[in-house]
């Protein structure tokens, strides 16, 4: 069985990210924060605090689906923020770039957490084999324009952790294969079979989730 | 990287094991065969393909607890060196 293993190595510098963060657009005023902020001025801090916190705590408690440990998180990455602004470089957008830094954030939590080896081959059913689990049976129902936010994000919060990290880094976030592989520090073959495995694993858990409805 | 391989004959075990490749090829999945013939995989196909559309759509919805920002700033105070204008 292939498995990602979380090296204990050092956190990666945010690198401006090949693909396209695809909700950033530009913020009125934040140009001039990060220019203050660079130089110290708190209150143009607290400003890119305000503009930021949002997506940096969903990013970390989608991750981790805890909110305490999100939350210690989100103030690690903005603590590191603080002391790393003077080396953005604007080679990306500053969003992306303070994305990058709390995804290396919740890695590095994670390796710290006592958790050398994460296991993103990590299922709920002892009896399942390696491959993805093949769906030969019929369905009675299909998702197709049924599922809500909610919903959804409930389901994301069961996955098993593994797949819950190759699912939002991947299908939430938008980030590539070969970016995610490099992050998690396995192959890029793995990181595609995680994701196909974590969207079988979701279409069970919403199926699930309906059937309860209907008999409800 | 072929992505059609023996589609024809294709059982659904088969064509399931094919799925990975086939999302990241961005292949037409209504073109394969095995689809015109299976309703469950078709199910199936359509299901993977909105849970990960609906993905795409989910935003940030949740914001930290007053007591991060009250966190972070009692964290600089402790250590101020760490302002990015003093190093």
């Amino acid at each position: 069985m292939e498995r990602f293993v979380l090296m204990s190595s050092g956190p990666t510098q945010p690198r401006p990210a090949t693909q396209h963060l695809r909700r950033n657009p530009p913020i009125a005023g934040e140009e001039e924060a990060i220019e203050k902020a660079r130089n110290g001025d708190a209150r143009a801090f607290e400003t890119l605090y305000a503009m930021h916190k949002r997506r940096v705590y969903s990013l970390c408690l989608r991750m981790l689906g805890n909110v305490a440990e999100a939350e210690d998180l989100t103030q690690e990455a903005f603590l590191q923020l603080y002391r790393k602004i003077g080396t953005f470089r604007g080679d990306s957008a500053f969003s992306t770039w303070l994305h990058r830094l709390a995804v290396n954030v919740v890695l590095m939590h994670l390796r710290r957490k006592g958790l050398p080896q994460v296991s993103l081959e990590e299922t709920l059913e002892p009896s399942q084999d390696d491959g993805p689990r093949k769906d030969i049976g019929a369905r009675d129902l299909t998702l197709s324009g049924s599922i809500d936010r909610v919903t959804l994000e409930r389901a994301i919060e069961n996955l098993p952790p593994g797949y819950r990290l190759v699912f939002v880094l991947h299908d939430v976030e938008g980030y590539e294969h070969n970016e995610i592989a490099e992050m998690l520090d396995c192959s890029i073959g793995n990181s595609k079979s995680q994701l196909h495995k974590a969207r079988m694993k979701l279409r069970d858990l919403l199926h699930t989730g309906q059937r309860k409805e209907q008999i409800a | 990287m072929s992505v059609r391989v023996m589609e024809k004959t294709m059982t659904c075990a088969e064509f399931q094991e094919s799925l990975p490749e086939l999302f990241e090829a961005h292949a037409d999945l209504n073109a394969q065969e095995h689809l015109k013939t299976c309703d469950n995989c078709a199910a199936l196909v359509r299901d993977l393909e909105y849970i990960a559309s609906q993905a795409k759509l989910l935003l940030p919805m949740h914001d930290p607890s007053p007591a991060v920002w009250d966190n972070i700033q009692q964290a600089i105070r402790r250590n101020p060196s760490a302002q990015p204008g003093r190093k």
